[in-house]
């Protein structure tokens, strides 16, 4: 969709080990749409916000992780488009959880590996978002789940950081079990309560309206 | 569009502090939207000559892929793995998400297979928020009417009732999946206001509301015992029996040319967002890359009734610069904040909180009557004023719209010291599938939830309707489907309705070349048309 | 198993285990007398013997010898003997530990007097329990002995000999990992320069050298750099302990002239291959290098010898691969090894590894698709040179060879 300004000189890279000559203002992704790529499976808001589109990116002996649709064309780099990380091995779902008072028990059991860190920074190095992931898995360990979860917030779901994690540790996944967890159990808004309350005693009788939806108002033990 | 100014001339010219002229008198809105909303050009309209809607209009690019031939036949399926599932869902963003989990709650066996890899979507690129009636200003009621009045009233009363009366509901069950809020001081649940409606209503998570939505859904599927999940799996067909009436599954393929795989199902979940990537009228789009109308090309097929295909929503403010952004969006939320549109002369020349196809109306009207801003990249665009609301409210772009610092940074644009540039972008798509309150379509055994389903918003959508919509009707679809899901499975997996479908085109005089869905751009791959990779084979 | 035609280190004399009575009985502790009237002679003797690094690089060993004699103590200075062996397929430090402990440590005392080092760190993975204990019994015989003090007096000041054992991660034999683990931190390598030579155990010269490399030095003091350099074939020096295993009748560790061929040490002394199948190719390394074919049977198994034919010796592993044996799935294997040791530090090395694993993997167990095969052939193209240790190259060579060779059977592995 770009529209070429043509009086910016190309740079020569390669993409997927296909070389490519692209104008500098080009992200990856519309430089290997522009040169003859083969399709590109890992990429789709192409603006930073799904973390689909995963790259190893190669600067002289430096090789580096990236985002492709915000990342830009440059002499000589090489980049690759990393396959779709494997599904997590942590297992657990929210409404297994009873009681606030054993979620850093539960979480133990869960991420056994959390507060195995080493300290090698690999996470952090890689996260396409600045994120303090590292620090955020420490917060998460200490059970300070409201503060790991905050650590996260601009997370993007890429699992850059899971796949650099020599303890296996998954942080991003850690992060957000902290900031679900958290939700689940402190999002208390009175507000949104009351209305909800509201509806109970009266529920809404729009024109012509159906039934409220079933299950709205299950019962919840916390 | 000659007449304007030049990018470096507009940005020497503009003032932070300049004195605003008064809004001049506007526009009657039916006069206004009638010349200037893409939606009444008369160029690029078709009219369907065959299926459930022959005879309504719609766009030339959607009319093609809805009249287009499918990618396979029943040769094709020989010796193909098939797959049961009880409940099949084709779409991985946030409707597809809630389906799947509403379905896999009441215990049936769920698969959800979608495009790329689950989340990527339209719904983790929302910014502003998401509509429930909260506040105690306001009510379910006035949310109704506000819905209706911005739809001019061609939405479905009892859809939208259906919806409007899930809100609250909806919240909550997203805050137990596991997404937060932003609150107030005292732990409410902070609200804006926006276009077109009554009282503040959007409830939202910073300007990254979907993206905070689909990354605790995507956990809760992935999590889910009882959901398995099919990345990089488009749905290329559905399936049907005997008599191509009734929907028992689907064909997936595979966008690195894997082989094709069967799924049989009880019920079919279709959850495939909507069309930008169509670039309908030529315009860009704020949609992402999988946005490309499978789910009503499939549903038209397989003789869905669908509705409004002529009514889809250009939002005001996408960005027109750089060229790599082009088309992405500035929520509206910094409308609702307080930001102001400007001209090239630096006038105002509309209420910016009026709705949707209003307001990008209008800045069509300045572009095209010369008074719009030319960056040389190409394109054309009228202020945004974020500097002056930064001026006004320091520091507010930092805390409330991080999103749109990050996306700047990258671009090297400060839209604190800065106006942004922008113009109208395709954003939605306001009709799509018939349904009823349960999600289901007109076909029995599919249903249709999202972006894909039509019938709530009429021909406008206000902002956070339609994450509103994903949830309330994902879960409907899905409950409902568990519950059909009960009947005894379908015996035998046919392609009759593709036969019937290609009859008809035939009939109709209509060519057999064109193959559709799209699945992706053709940009993404410039001269390789998606493939069903198995099974090269060349037809007449 | 270990048969040999002029075994030295592991002469049925010298595998006392930690007897000293008999060690001594067969000359043990000679060469340390003989060095304390001539410290420097002993630098001498290893430069003539070109005695090179036994762990896997090939140095000459009197170049690090040399920077650390030439470096004044800080207040200390370091000998690190490595003996974390972890590589799949090398099993002979362990032997060398475990059979001959009085020999290692009398090398490491000596390469102590030759560089002006007072303080000795056994090096030792936790895993080889037996190797552990033996080293053990035998250093608590050395402490307070007099040869221990005359080798003190000697350098002019006492020698502490400390066992330590390693954290058992395979990354921790990388010499610079070992120093931060000899610190009381996790083993990541350093980057280098600094060189442990001018700053390596708690910013002490450290001299490091791999178990093998020490125990050669009281043969080369007691007999002479020029017996030392007979003992070799062709060009190359010396004995080698070679670990054979893989597909082959008679595994084990073989103490052979260094320079050995492939057929010799697999076809003779090896017995030959399972099954009597023919030999399709062995896996030298540890196995993160270059593979050998039969076209390499004639090749001298010495680090020069190799060299010229773009491989490499390593540590002596060889492990044969008989035809009929897929190579993927072996390959898939040894990435996965590497991957999981990869310690992190290097986004490239841990991201880069584990990618190729996650693809290798899908590739070997009929998953993978022709896209998965390019994406894995980029992607190790990319890796080398980009991690601070040698772990994230000696993967890709891994690869490049294994492809090199045998592409046909990535390809036949697709779904
Ligand atoms: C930039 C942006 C900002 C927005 N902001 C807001 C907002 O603030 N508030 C609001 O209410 N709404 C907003 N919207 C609209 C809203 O996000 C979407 O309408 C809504 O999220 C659609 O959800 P969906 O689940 O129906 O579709 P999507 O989220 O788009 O999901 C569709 C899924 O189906 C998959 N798919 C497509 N075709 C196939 C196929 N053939 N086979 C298998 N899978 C397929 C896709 O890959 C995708 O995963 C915004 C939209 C955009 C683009
Ligand atoms: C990843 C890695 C692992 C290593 N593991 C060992 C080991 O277990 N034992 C060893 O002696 N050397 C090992 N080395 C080599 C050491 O870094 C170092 O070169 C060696 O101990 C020096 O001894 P030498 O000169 O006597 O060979 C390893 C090197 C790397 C890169
Ligand atoms: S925290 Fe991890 S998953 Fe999230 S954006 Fe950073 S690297 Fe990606
Ligand atoms: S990558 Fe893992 S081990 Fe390393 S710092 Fe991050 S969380 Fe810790
Ligand atoms: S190359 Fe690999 S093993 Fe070596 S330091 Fe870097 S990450 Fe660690
Ligand atoms: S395409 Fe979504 S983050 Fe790059």
């Amino acid at each position: 969709m770009t529209k070429k300004t043509g009086d910016e000189p190309t740079v020569d890279l390669l993409i997927n080990g296909v070389k490519v000559r692209a104008e500098p203002h080009m992200t990856i992704v519309e430089a290997a749409w522009a040169g003859g790529v083969p399709r590109i499976t890992g990429a789709s808001c192409l603006e930073g916000v799904c973390g689909s589109c995963r790259i190893l990116l190669r600067r002289g002996q430096e090789v580096s992780v990236a985002l492709a649709c915000e990342t830009f064309a440059e002499q000589g780099v090489e980049t690759l488009f990393l396959p779709p990380p494997s599904a997590p091995r942590h297992q657990y779902e929210l409404s297994d959880f009873k009681d606030g008072w054993d979620i850093q028990a539960r979480f133990q059991e869960i991420f056994p590996e959390a507060d195995r860190c080493r300290h090698c920074h690999g996470c952090v190095q890689s996260c396409p978002k600045g994120i303090a992931v590292e620090d955020g898995v420490a917060l998460a360990a200490a059970g300070r789940f409201r503060e790991a979860g905050e650590a996260f917030f601009e997370c993007v779901m890429c699992e850059l950081c899971d796949s650099a994690c020599p303890e296996q540790i998954a942080p991003a996944h850690v992060g957000l079990f902290s900031r679900r967890i958290t939700a689940f159990f402190h999002l208390r808004p009175p507000n949104l309560i009351h209305r909800l309350e509201e509806l109970r005693q009266e529920p809404f009788s729009g024109s012509n309206n159906p039934a409220p939806l079933p299950g709205s108002d299950e019962k919840e033990s916390s | 569009m000659t007449r304007g100014l030049s990018l470096q001339a507009a940005l020497a010219a503009y003032r932070v502090d300049a004195e605003l002229a008064p809004l001049p008198q506007p526009l009657e809105p039916d006069a206004l939207l009638n010349a200037f909303h893409p939606d009444h050009l008369r160029d690029g309209i078709a009219t369907l000559a065959v299926g459930p809607n022959a005879g309504a209009r719609c766009p030339r690019e959607l009319a093609d892929l809805l009249q287009a031939e499918a990618y396979i036949d029943e040769v094709d399926l020989a010796g193909v793995e098939v797959t049961d599932t009880d409940v099949l869902v084709i779409g991985g963003g946030g409707a597809g998400s809630a389906a799947a989990l509403a379905a896999a709650e009441r215990g049936a066996r769920v698969l959800l297979a979608t495009k790329m890899r689950l989340g990527d979507s339209n719904t983790v690129m929302a910014e502003g928020g998401i509509q429930a009636a909260i506040e105690p200003d306001d009510s379910v009621q006035q949310h109704l009417q506000d819905t209706l009045r911005a739809g001019h009233h061609a939405g479905n009363p009892a859809l939208v009732a259906a919806m409007v009366g899930d809100g609250p509901g909806v919240i909550r069950w997203l805050i137990r999946q596991g997404m937060q809020f932003d609150q107030t001081a005292s732990g409410d649940l902070h609200t804006r206001r926006a276009g077109g409606i009554s009282a503040p209503r959007i409830v939202h998570c910073r300007d990254y509301t979907g993206l905070e939505m689909m990354r605790a859904l995507r956990e809760a599927v992935i999590q889910h015992r009882g959901i398995e999940v099919w990345d990089q799996a488009p749905a290329v067909e559905l399936l049907s029996n005997e008599n191509g009436r009734k929907c028992v599954g689907a064909v997936l393929g595979s966008l690195d040319g894997q082989k094709l795989r069967i799924v049989r199902a009880r019920s079919v979940i279709l959850a495939t967002g909507g069309i930008g990537r169509l670039h309908l009228h030529g315009f860009p789009t704020s949609n992402h890359l999988g946005a490309t109308g499978d789910g009503l090309v499939l549903a038209y097929r397989i003789g869905a009734r669908l509705c409004d295909l002529d009514s889809f929503q250009y939002h005001p403010t996408g960005l027109v610069n750089p060229p790599y952004l082009s088309g992405k969006l500035v929520t509206e939320g910094i409308r609702a904040a307080g930001a102001l549109l400007l001209n090239a002369e630096g006038h105002r020349f509309i209420d910016e909180l009026q709705p949707r196809d209003i307001v990008s109306a209008a800045i069509i009207r300045e572009c095209r009557e010369g008074r719009g801003i030319h960056p040389d990249t190409g394109g054309v665009g009228v202020w945004l004023d974020t500097a002056r609301l930064e001026r006004g409210q320091p520091g507010l772009i930092e805390q409330q719209f991080p999103k749109l610092l990050a996306r700047s940074r990258i671009a090297g644009i400060d839209p604190r010291r800065d106006p942004v540039l922008v113009y109208p972008t395709l954003h939605y798509q306001n009709g799509g599938a018939v349904i009823d309150v349960d999600g289901a379509t007109t076909v029995p055994g599919l249903y249709a939830a999202g972006e894909v389903a039509g019938g709530i918003h009429g021909h406008n959508r206000i902002m956070g309707n339609a994450l509103l919509e994903i949830i309330s009707f994902g879960r409907r679809a899905g409950m409902a489907a568990a519950i059909s899901s009960h009947d005894r499975g379908p015996k035998k997996i046919t392609l009759e309705h593709v036969n019937q479908a290609r009859r008809a085109l035939t009939l109709a005089g209509l060519p057999l070349t064109r193959r559709a869905p799209q699945i992706m751009p053709d940009y993404t791959a410039p001269g390789k048309d998606f493939q069903i990779a198995a099974n090269p084979r060349s037809k007449s | 198993m270990t048969e040999s035609l002029n075994a030295n280190l592991l002469h049925p004399q010298q595998r006392v285990g930690d007897n000293m009575a008999r060690w001594r009985e067969a000359g043990g502790g000679d060469a340390l007398r003989i060095a304390a009237q001539d410290p420097p002679a002993v630098l001498t003797a290893i430069k003539d013997a070109d005695l090179r690094g036994l762990g896997g690089s090939g140095f000459p060993v009197w170049r690090k010898w040399e920077a650390v004699a030439n470096e004044a103590p800080r207040p200390d200075k370091y000998l690190v003997c490595n003996g974390n062996e972890d590589e799949p397929g090398t099993f002979k430090d362990r032997l060398l530990l475990q059979e001959t402990p009085h020999q290692v440590i009398e090398g490491a005392l000596l390469a102590a007097l030759a560089t002006g080092v007072n303080r000795i760190v056994f090096y030792i993975n936790p895993d080889l329990t037996r190797a552990l204990a033996a080293l053990q019994a035998a250093l608590g015989q050395w402490q307070g002995s007099d040869m221990l003090q005359q080798a003190g007096k000697a350098l002019g000041r006492p020698i502490t000999m400390e066992l330590k054992p390693s954290s058992g991660h395979y990354i921790g034999g990388e010499e610079t990992a070992a120093l931060e683990w000899i610190e009381g931190k996790f083993p990541f390598p350093r980057g280098k320069p600094p060189y442990p030579a001018q700053d390596g155990a708690h910013g002490c010269p450290t001299l490091i050298n791999n178990v093998e490399t020490l125990a050669n030095v009281p043969a080369i003091v007691r007999h002479g750099a020029d017996w030392f350099r007979r003992q070799g074939i062709g060009k190359a020096t010396g004995g080698k302990l070679y670990s054979l295993s893989g597909d082959v009748l008679h595994p084990g560790v073989y103490e052979l002239p260094m320079g050995t061929t492939l057929h010799d040490l697999v076809l003779v002394h090896g017995g030959g291959l399972l099954s009597g199948k023919p030999l399709k190719a062995v896996f030298t390394g540890g196995p993160s290098n270059t593979l050998l074919t039969p076209a390499d049977l004639d090749v001298g198994l010495d680090f020069d010898s190799l060299r010229e034919r773009g491989a490499s010796l390593g540590t002596g592993a060889m492990i044969v691969v008989s035809e009929g044996t897929g190579i993927v799935k072996q390959v898939a294997e040894y990435v996965r090894f590497f991957a999981h040791s990869s310690c992190g530090q290097c986004v490239s090395c841990k991201t880069g590894t584990a990618t190729l694993s996650l693809l290798i993997d899908r590739i070997d167990t009929g998953r993978g698709t022709a896209a998965d095969l390019a994406t894995l052939e980029s992607l190790y193209r990319m890796l080398p040179g980009s991690g601070r240790c040698h772990l994230v190259n000696g993967v890709a060579q891994l690869l490049d060879s294994s492809f090199r060779h045998f592409r046909h059977e990535y390809e036949q592995a697709l779904k």
